[in-house]
């Protein structure tokens, strides 16, 4: 089953004015259900505007992206995913529940259901003893958490994160990952990620998407071959190192391609 | 007992200033044997202002009633129109010009010629000095708060297919409260200000600009002295009032 179909969508902002960017060209890729999909590149690659497409946010000038067998405007409109930015982006006047309760508010649930879902994420998220705290009481780290709570409470197959760790500092970062990979497990959620970190990516994925600018497209798609239970030991094996060396040669390819000095051998 | 204790510290330091002050003031006027129309001491002031206690108290009423009924008729379609402004953009630009000239320039001369339309005894041209006055402080602050969204939470809502009156209610209003709260911090006191000024214009001479202005003219610099003290009041209580306010709104959610 398909989670996620991009097929042949091509993206162009301020077509036909002087400032037009070429931001996606011809990008193709599937995502499976239940699947942790990574998009990495440089600044300017389009790996943002291809999660915001996923997202609906944007419309493709060309192409179709399909979210869970319906339109991407479709699956919007139903709540089918969640999403989570690089700031927390959080209700400074809510309570961290009544944060996490907002996209049910929405779709119309009454009080006490929602109550329930919002105890029910917070305990998901390993912060029980919040609810009642007011965002600026909570670390950085803690309030991700509760963005994820928030973003995963109307329980959507689809989780969409947009560089959602970069503004933590390394131990967090890290405590953060695994964090993701234990919630993902426990609820069975397909993850699009876009990051800056390729130990990040490689971490996190099964599959690391290498993207490269101008325009934005797909360079590389690399298997990331850790089986399914990932601790921090992960971080140490031969085939964590050999992931990341992979993405890194993708990204530096395009690199070396995109600064003229060519690489006869790749 | 210990956040009486710090509260006593923060104050002590301004109390005793203004009783120092007080004191030299006091001692200046018989030391160098100031004569009264130059300089009143604040014992005399205090006569005055004790001894017409209740002609000063109607005089007070009348001006703080204009400010307050000028404050939330300002108030009112100060908000109503921010949120005209703040959903149809083109708008914006034509209004907005226009509220930073009539800023600009001393805008208390219109109440001048409200009242030549209005009974000599009217209140009214004085009122709607202070409502227009408040209005524009209101108008600005709010309009920013409605229109200045974190473009995440924006994006966010958008995610979960909100609709644009549920944006404007969970996300857009509430970051606007805020503003109005700073907007009556500010207004509150111009509002008394308003009020006072208003009177130098001509109508009924009930109010406390017009007494002190009344007094001066008659010599009588103690008892102006008197309203200005009563004046000094009043504007502290209407922005005592405001901060007070703002601070229930802030409760919690804000880091203190």
């Amino acid at each position: 089953m398909t989670a996620v179909s991009i097929r042949n969508v091509s993206k162009v902002f301020n077509q036909g004015k002087p400032n037009q960017v070429d931001a996606l060209s011809n990008v193709a890729l599937e995502v499976k259900q239940g699947e942790f999909v990574s998009l990495i590149g440089p600044s300017g690659c389009g790996k943002s505007t291809l999660l915001r497409l996923v997202a609906n946010l944007l419309e493709p000038t060309s192409g179709e992206v399909v979210v869970n067998g319906k339109s991407a405007a479709q699956a919007r409109l139903d709540q089918d995913y969640g999403m989570a930015f690089q700031q927390a982006g959080l209700f400074d006047w809510r309570t961290v529940r009544k944060n996490i309760e907002l996209p049910l508010e929405l779709k119309g649930w009454d009080k006490s259901k929602r109550s329930a879902r919002a105890d029910e994420m917070l305990q998901l998220v390993q912060l029980p003893e919040f609810g009642d705290h007011y965002p600026w009481q909570l670390s950085g780290g803690m309030q991700q958490r509760i963005a994820i709570a928030r973003a995963l409470a109307a329980h959507p197959p689809l989780l969409l994160m947009d560089e959602p760790f970069g503004a933590l500092d390394e131990m967090t970062r890290e405590y953060m990952q695994g964090e993701l990979l234990r919630i993902c497990a426990a609820t069975g959620t397909t993850v699009v990620f876009v990051t800056h970190s390729i130990p990040e990516a490689v971490y996190l994925s099964n599959r690391v998407v290498v993207m490269s600018p101008r325009p934005g497209r797909i360079t590389k798609v690399v298997d990331v071959s850790l089986g399914g239970e990932r601790s921090e030991d992960t971080r140490n094996r031969t085939a964590f190192f050999e992931a990341i060396t992979a993405v890194r040669e993708g990204l530096r390819g395009m690199h070396a391609a995109h600064v003229g000095l060519g690489n006869d051998d790749r | 007992m210990n956040r009486i204790t710090t509260n006593v510290g923060k104050v002590l330091p301004a109390l005793v200033f203004g009783v120092a002050f007080l004191g030299f003031w006091e001692w200046a006027v018989k030391f160098f044997e100031l004569k009264p129309y130059f300089l009143t001491a604040p014992s005399s002031i205090w006569e005055q202002f004790t001894g017409n206690f209740s002609l000063i108290r109607g005089a007070a009423t009348v001006s703080g009633t204009n400010a307050l009924v000028g404050l939330v008729a300002g108030t009112v379609l100060g908000v109503a129109m921010s949120f005209v402004l703040s959903r149809f953009g083109f708008l914006n630009q034509l209004i907005t010009p226009l509220a930073i000239a009539l800023n600009a320039i001393p805008i208390f001369v219109l109440v001048a010629v409200l009242n030549n339309m209005y009974s000599i005894t009217s209140e009214i041209p004085r009122r709607i000095m202070v409502t227009l006055v408040v209005y524009f402080i209101v108008l600005v602050n709010v309009a920013r708060g409605l229109t200045q969204v974190s473009p995440t939470h924006v994006e966010l809502m958008r995610s979960y297919a909100a609709s644009d009156v549920a944006i404007l209610r969970k996300v857009r209003i509430p970051n606007a409260v805020p503003f109005l709260f700073t907007a009556l911090k500010i207004a509150a006191p111009a509002a008394v200000i308003t009020a006072f000024v208003s009177e130098y214009f001509g109508g009924s001479q009930n109010g406390l600009g017009s007494r002190i202005s009344s007094n001066i003219a008659n010599s009588k610099n103690a008892a102006a002295w008197a309203y200005v003290l009563a004046a000094c009041l009043l504007g502290l209580l209407f922005y005592t009032v405001s901060v007070v306010m703002e601070n229930l709104n802030r409760k919690g959610w804000v880091r203190q």
